[in-house]
């Protein structure tokens, strides 16, 4: 019944509306029956149809919004700047375009040229804050960096994450490897907790979405097509990201999707080929062979061995591994609708090969998105994503990581591509009479027959309604569905050497949702002229769930059927999880600014959450902010000045479940249960994150220069961490509130458009920014902090009291007070038995530097990449050195040394060392690779993240191809990084993000067998119709 | 437009219903807070056997049975240096998988004690006593009075303190048992895999345990004679304890972890997994075995706990050697020795022992042996070698041809320490409970007349030998320094330093 009166009023507004044009314009009524008037009237005026053509500078301008000022719906210009649009006589035509001002008509005619202006003021321009609010980026009081879709897709990721990297200050992104399923992890801000997830809130038009990446898969905002972005808005700070409250500590990523335009229907295709190959990869020697101590002996995995022979082949192994591979991506989409409806449907389909051998993904991207205008004060927008992400993956590492550890360490003598036998059968490159299960076989068995695979069905739904009752009122109420269901396995086929040589298959479940549910209330008024008021109120549901069935199955009765239903009876380990989480929280927002020169706000959102004990379930999160645009005060039209001051403090809650304690089925003969390894803790509090900031954005030259400098100082109290504890608490794992943490830092973002003529435009964006953190406070007796999964023998991922967050701990050789390095009376270096700070994994600066140049139809853009400092824990080189198989090892290796150092004497005083030492395999192992700092190394790199050569033919030659725009697109990602690393590619994360439980968070900075980056190549058409 | 009107409405109303829950959910639906206790002991039992297992996983090393192939390849085998090694999985068996399922905060007892369960309470405080004084005699000082009551920084008790507090687990566990309640759950062979809920055999072991642990401190408290009771009242219905695992299975958590699947259950860590593989019997071990050289005439158990390598030849590899001993035979490659896998208590198969009765009759052999009562200690060693090779099936006829040859002692009056010491080292094959006899003899040659000194043993330990493990790196270095730090535990020869009961020890001297 609703549905009919809303209808009805809808046609009746529209009726009044026509009525009163009429009125003015022509004699013709009969005011005693107004439908029948109505229905004349409108008739008549349906036939009174403009044309014309609107264009600017340059010539015509396709979709620009013309519409009529008084009345609902618009259309948009074609290709050649055409629009046709119904309105009639007198009444007003409004022109307006993104980057252009604004032009109104006065229809005299059927037809009207117009031609706009630039604005090169483009002091309106609107952002997209919390919740969705768009917020005019002159009165905005905190940092919100935008990244536009097309500079995303300019560098030609799959992943959204990846092409976000460099183009926004103070984002650190790392992806764990060169390979489609390993996750990448981005830390705004500097890492604010030790354990778990350090990464922003993700939020897709309006509703939460899941970017977990469990059993260290690829995090699950890659499912979203970058192709379908229109752009997204990085909410660094917590008082940008206040009203988010819970997770906001991390800031918040506002990702929006294109959507329908009303207008002719566009419908325009994107394909791309990339060809992918390996990028830097780490040295290894090729002097010495299997064995160990000197000696060759077959028997060991080592290449402590004698020199190889001059008549026996040495296969440069992680060369031949790595493979050159292709991938395709297409999409289309189709947009369009009517004054009232709008529509946008896209589908993706993206089919890529991986360098590592085995390894591939299968993408379907579909997305329909439609707007209806049901009448001037109601619409609504529903969407619906289907995501199909299916990735099988050769390399299967670790939850440490250490993807090519085995590759690195595969000795010479053998060729890594010969793993099996004609009939399929293992190949074993060495094995002892009845010792299969101990046999050393080539990795590419590993990768070739063990692969992991994780499919994604993922379908988000979103549906909003807005209800504009007043002229200063919006009510909305948005209720959207982000649905996962993936299945991760693994296999181990049987012959393969190792606890699982008589087969295994490992499958997890899970049908994940996450249901949000959002009301707003939006009241804008302005009073006395120049007082604008806004106040937002609004309360939030926020429901996670996940629900699936997992087994593990040993042994196969039938070796090449990889089903629990080939898996001996008592062979199966069924479990199930069911993690649940429930949050509301109401909370407002007050705005005023007066004129646009001071704006004040005031946020301030309650929480419940329940994932802690009543007590401690509810917190409050405020935040206060205020700008000042000063230069409003001195000549206000020849540059831009605004200052920026925000205070908040944001509540986070605990991961699930960890206030109690449960039992758990243990396989064991007898069977049974024990106690959960992961122990309760009822006493949990929120961690409580506080982060001051001030910033100025200045705007020179018409804004042709733009400048934004943010200073912030974030302090992230009574953490929340699930670390490894001392067992006899009676637990392995647990949940606590371990300390406290700041980050401080300072961003600066320049863009520029230092040349500009009209075919020839260079604009340029330059991103800088430094953090530096410190560890404040730890519970109890910790010092010092090390990551479970980032410990690697000699040095260790940790935090230090006092000292860098992201540190590496380790040991270095003793050393006198003036630094130099103890020798012992046997010619050797001296080591230290205590751990300290032997690095920091956070870089000191980091550059991006995106560059687009457009001549006529050309545009050419690309990004610089700059890092300085930060070191890089080595674990690959030590893993390789361990083996004897670093190039190191090579040089060094049985050569005579003599140690610049000292010696003590027996009164207490130093000489130089003098005696000279052979650097044999006792030294390497018991000596040099116990010690950290000799795997701890400062990297700085300059790389090339993209180059993007974009040609548009021109008009004439595209129609006549039967198309309205035709592009060609050449690119290359990744072509080339120049560091002083001695591994392979610089960027490392080894055990990537929240790397979940017990793990540690970030391991940015360790590379434990990483996959290089592999460099890319591609070319792309675009094709409008 | 009314059709999407209307679809829109039906989608808004089920979500909005959908979306409502209540913050009450903090509970995992799907999983157990508590169970009886015939449903806790089963896994208890099998941690205990992975538990002695992941300190006799370097033991045996460290008390020479065993050596690595390659030599001077595994850091803390071979050079005697665990400063590299990221966790201790030993420390984490004994006091969560063990320890914390009987008497953690949600351990067992809780259970028990609201049931009435008072038998499973006396079963768990013997195991846990047992636990307790394996784990202590490779750490030393550690935490009792205040473990388990949530502290990550307790208190380390000094190790007299802890044998204090086994004497009275055992005490304890024993009441219990001599007073099971009659309303007490009963207790079955699915409950007790060890003994079917025969309480008397569970205060035998008590008093077994209790022998043993009376044992490493009699020589300097001079108790020879109370430690006599004890034994006999052990002896009086001990039946072994051991663990056994299925004779055929597939499934890695069914089997031994000495087996040659070289099984990892879920927590294991890639450290703790047996290496016998790659390693060989030591010099010390073949010499113990053999009867006479010249003619390959070997104690017949060998061929029980080994079985034979490619080449059928037994040759003895140098402790921290292995095949770099420059003193066997050129061309010697490891199928010239036997083979570690497969033997008596190295078969997947194979039980895992926490206590055997043969290590009684040493205890009683050695305790009349300082009580200068010879004959007694005689009979006590000859009961201990003869139970030894009827276990493991050495036939009949063999067992008394090697009663009576030059291996064993034939007059009371010749018995010395060392042929107790060393004829229990063999009954107590791979058992850490060997190495406290090693320590407790300051590695003397008094008792173990072939040991010596490791080629590849660092230098920088200045020769002396190694007397415990480390504690937990990951967790106690990290999170209870200050308690580190007092003990001297920073150090990197903290391993050489002496536990309190070898510190004392009137041995070997």
């Amino acid at each position: 019944m609703l549905n009919m009166r809303n209808t009805l009023l809808f046609s009746l507004a529209l009726g009044l509306v026509v009525t009163s044009v009429e009125a003015k314009t022509s004699k013709v009524s009969n005011s005693s029956n107004l439908a029948a008037a109505t229905a004349y009237s409108s008739n008549r005026l349906v036939q009174n149809t403009v044309t014309g053509t609107v264009s600017d500078a340059n010539g015509p301008m396709p979709g620009v919004t013309v519409s009529v000022v008084g009345a609902s719906g618009s259309v948009r210009t074609d290709a050649n700047g055409q629009f046709k649009i119904t309105a009639a006589l007198g009444a007003t035509l409004r022109f307006s375009s993104v980057g252009y001002v604004s032009q109104d008509v006065k229809v005299a005619g059927n037809t009207l040229n117009v031609i706009l202006k630039e604005d090169d003021n483009a002091l309106e321009e609107v952002v997209v804050t919390a919740l969705g609010i768009e917020r005019n980026k002159k009165n905005l009081t905190y940092s919100v960096q935008n990244v536009s879709g097309d500079d995303l897709r300019a560098s030609n990721q799959g992943n959204i994450l990846n092409a976000l990297q460099g183009q926004v200050a103070g984002a650190q992104i790392s992806s764990s490897g060169g390979s489609p399923g390993l996750p990448t992890e981005i830390i705004l801000r500097g890492s604010s907790t030790l354990t778990g997830d350090n990464q922003p809130l993700m939020i897709v038009d309006g509703i939460r979405v899941n970017n977990s990446s469990s059993n260290g898969t690829v995090n699950r905002v890659a499912d979203i097509n970058p192709a379908d972005i229109e752009d997204i808005s990085i909410l660094k700070g917590a008082a940008a990201a206040a009203l988010y409250g819970i997770d906001a500590a991390s800031g918040a990523i506002i990702i929006t999707t294109k959507k329908g335009k009303a207008g002719v229907m566009q419908v325009a295709g994107t394909y791309k080929a990339f060809v992918e190959t390996m990028g830097r990869l780490p040295r290894q020697q090729q002097i010495y062979t299997t064995g160990t101590g000197g000696t060759y002996d077959e028997s060991s995995g080592s290449s402590w061995g004698r020199k190889f022979r001059y008549d026996e082949t040495i296969y440069n192994n992680v060369e031949r591994f790595f493979q050159t591979a292709l991938t395709h991506d297409a999409n289309v989409n189709i947009n369009g609708g009517s004054e009232n409806l709008q529509y946008y449907m896209s589908g993706g389909y993206r089919k890529a090969g991986s360098m590592v051998p085995n390894t591939h993904q299968d993408k379907i991207n579909f997305l329909i998105k439609g707007t209806a205008k049901l009448s001037s004060k109601l619409s609504v927008t529903a969407s619906a994503n289907y995501v199909q992400n299916n990735i099988q993956e050769g390399l299967g590492g670790a939850s440490e990581g250490g993807w090519i550890n085995s590759i690195l360490r595969f000795p010479l003598k053998y060729d890594i591509l010969q793993y099996e036998k004609p009939n399929g059968e293992p190949w074993y490159a060495y094995v002892e009479e009845g010792k299969e299960r101990d046999a050393r076989i080539s990795p590419m068995w590993g990768v070739m027959r063990n692969p992991r695979n994780n499919d994604v069905d993922r379908f988000i739904v979103n549906g909003s309604i807005d209800y504009k009752p007043l002229d200063w009122l919006t009510l909305n109420y948005r209720l959207g569905q982000d649905y996962t269901s993936s299945r991760y396995r693994t296999v181990t086929t049987p012959g393969t050497p190792g606890t699982y040589f008589n087969g295994r298959v490992t499958e997890s479940n899970s049908n994940s949702r996450y249901l949000t549910s959002t009301f707003n209330a939006t009241m804008q008024k302005k009073f006395w002229n120049d007082f604008n008021f806004s106040l937002i109120l609004g309360a939030n549901s926020d429901y996670y769930e996940s629900r699936g069935p997992a087994y593990t199955g040993e042994v196969f009765l039938v070796p090449d059927i990889f089903s629990p239903n080939v898996i001996e009876r008592n062979g199966i380990l069924l479990t199930e999880s069911l993690p649940r989480r429930q949050r509301y929280a109401v909370y407002g927002d007050f705005n005023v600014s007066y004129k646009n020169l001071v704006t004040l706000g005031v946020t301030g959102r309650n929480d419940w959450t329940s994932t802690l004990s009543p007590q401690h379930r509810q917190f409050y999160s405020p935040s206060y902010s205020g700008s000042f645009t000063y230069s409003e005060l001195i000549n206000p039209d020849q540059w831009y000045g605004k200052l920026r001051l925000s205070y908040a403090k944001v509540g986070k809650d605990a991961p699930i479940y960890k206030t109690n304690t449960n039992l758990k089925q243990v396989a064991t003969v007898g069977g049974g249960f024990v106690v959960d390894a992961t122990g309760g803790n009822p006493d949990l509090k929120p961690e409580r994150t506080a982060e001051f900031e001030i910033g100025t954005e200045l705007g020179f030259l018409n804004r042709r220069l733009n400048v934004d400098l943010t200073y912030y100082q974030r302090e992230s109290i009574d953490m929340i961490m699930t670390p490894r504890v001392p067992t006899p608490s009676g637990f392995v794992i647990m949940t606590f509130n371990a300390g406290s943490l700041r980050n401080k830092g300072v961003e600066a973002s320049v863009n520029a458009i230092p040349f500009k003529t009209q075919d020839f435009t260079w604009s340029t964006t330059v991103n800088a920014w430094k953090n530096t953190s410190k560890m404040l406070k730890f519970a109890g007796d910790i010092v010092r902090f090390p990551y479970t999964n980032a410990q690697l023998n000699a040095g260790k991922a940790s935090s230090a009291l006092d000292e860098h967050v992201l540190g590496i701990s380790g040991t270095d050789y003793k050393r006198t007070e003036e630094g130099y390095m103890v020798i012992d009376a046997n010619g050797y270096p001296e080591m230290d038995k205590v751990e300290k700070t032997i690095g920091n994994r956070e870089p000191e600066f980091n550059i991006g530097w995106l560059n687009k140049f457009s001549y006529k139809g050309f545009d050419l853009s690309f990004m610089w990449d700059f890092r300085f400092g930060g070191d890089i824990l080595n674990a690959s080189r030590q893993g390789m050195m361990s083996t004897g198989i670093a190039y190191d090892i090579g040089q060094w290796r049985d050569k005579e040394f003599v140690f610049n150092g000292v010696v003590a004497q027996s009164d207490g005083s130093y000489i130089k060392n003098e005696k000279p030492v052979v650097l044999n395999y006792s030294y390497f192992a018991n000596n040099y690779y116990q010690v950290g700092t000799n795997f701890v190394e400062k990297v700085n790199w300059a790389r090339v993240r993209h180059i993007t050569l974009n040609y548009s033919l021109p008009n004439s030659f595209a129609t006549r191809l039967g198309v309205k725009r035709l592009g060609l697109e050449l690119s290359a990602q990744n072509p080339f990084v120049i560091t002083n690393y001695s591994g392979g590619d610089p960027e490392v994360n080894s055990a990537g993000p929240n790397a979940g439980g017990a793990g540690g968070a970030s391991t940015m900075g360790v590379d434990n067998g990483a996959i290089p980056l592999p460099r890319s190549f591609s070319f792309g058409v675009n094709i409008s119709l | 437009m009314r059709t999407i009107i209307k679809t829109f409405s039906i989608i808004f109303v089920v979500f909005a219903l959908t979306s409502c829950h209540k913050l009450d959910l903090n509970y995992n639906p799907v999983q157990p807070v508590t169970v009886p206790s015939s449903q806790r002991l089963p896994a208890i039992q099998a941690n205990l056997a992975y538990s002695l297992y992941s300190q006799a996983r370097f033991a045996s090393y460290h008390s020479y049975y065993v050596t690595t192939r390659a030599g001077n390849s595994n850091a803390q085998t071979d050079t005697w240096n665990y400063n590299n090694i990221n966790r201790m999985g030993a420390w984490r068996w004994h006091f969560f998988d063990v320890g914390s399922n009987i008497a953690g905060p949600a351990g067992m007892f809780i259970r028990a004690k609201e049931d009435g369960d008072n038998n499973y309470i006396g079963v768990g405080k013997i195991l846990l006593a047992l636990s307790y004084l394996s784990a202590t005699d490779v750490f030393g000082d550690m935490p009792l009075e205040q473990a388990y009551n949530g502290t990550f920084n307790p208190v380390y008790d000094t190790q007299d303190k802890i044998y204090e507090g086994v004497d009275k687990m055992l005490s304890e566990g024993i009441v219990e048992l001599q007073n099971v309640s009659s309303s007490a759950r009963s207790m079955n062979a699915t409950a007790d895999l060890i003994y079917a809920g025969n309480y008397s055999k569970w205060i035998a072991l008590a008093e077994g345990v209790r022998a043993r642990m009376k044992l490493h401190t009699a020589n300097f408290t001079n108790n020879y004679q109370d430690l006599l009771t004890t034994v006999n009242k052990a002896l009086n219905g001990f039946d072994d304890a051991v663990f056994k695992y299925p004779g055929k299975s597939d499934l890695t958590y069914e089997k031994n972890l000495w087996g040659p699947s070289r099984p990892n259950p879920e927590w294991q860590f890639a450290d703790i997994r047996n290496d016998l593989e790659t390693s060989l019997p030591t010099d010390v071990f073949m010499k113990a075995l053999t009867v006479d050289a010249a003619t390959g005439v070997y104690d017949p158990r060998l061929y029980k706990l080994t079985t034979p390598g490619a080449n059928k030849k037994y040759l003895g590899a140098k402790m921290s050697e292995g095949l770099r001993d420059l003193g066997l035979p050129s061309g010697t490659v490891y199928q010239d020795f036997a083979n570690l896998n497969n033997g008596y208590w190295t078969a997947d198969s194979s039980a895992y022992p926490y206590m055997i009765k043969e290590e009684l009759y040493f205890i009683k052999a050695e305790a009349l042996y300082y009580l200068n009562d010879l004959d007694g200690a005689w009979k006590s060693y000859r009961d201990g070698i003869q139970a030894n090779m009827v276990r493991l099936g050495v036939d009949d006829g063999q067992v008394v041809n090697f009663m009576g040859s030059t291996k064993v002692v034939q007059d009371p009056s010749k018995l010395t320490v060392s042929d107790i010491m060393m004829q229990k080292w063999v009954a107590l094959y791979l058992q850490a409970e060997s190495w406290v006899d090693m320590r407790r003899y300051n590695y003397s040659k008094i008792a173990y007349p072939d040991l010596y000194y490791p080629k590849f043993a660092l230098a920088e330990w200045g020769g002396r030998y190694i007397q415990r493990f480390v504690y937990d790196p990951q967790t106690e270095y990290v999170y209870n320094p200050k308690e580190i730090e007092r003990l001297g535990a920073k150090v990197r020869d903290w391993v050489f330093n002496k536990l309190w009961w070898a510190e004392k020890s009137t041995l070997g001297k």
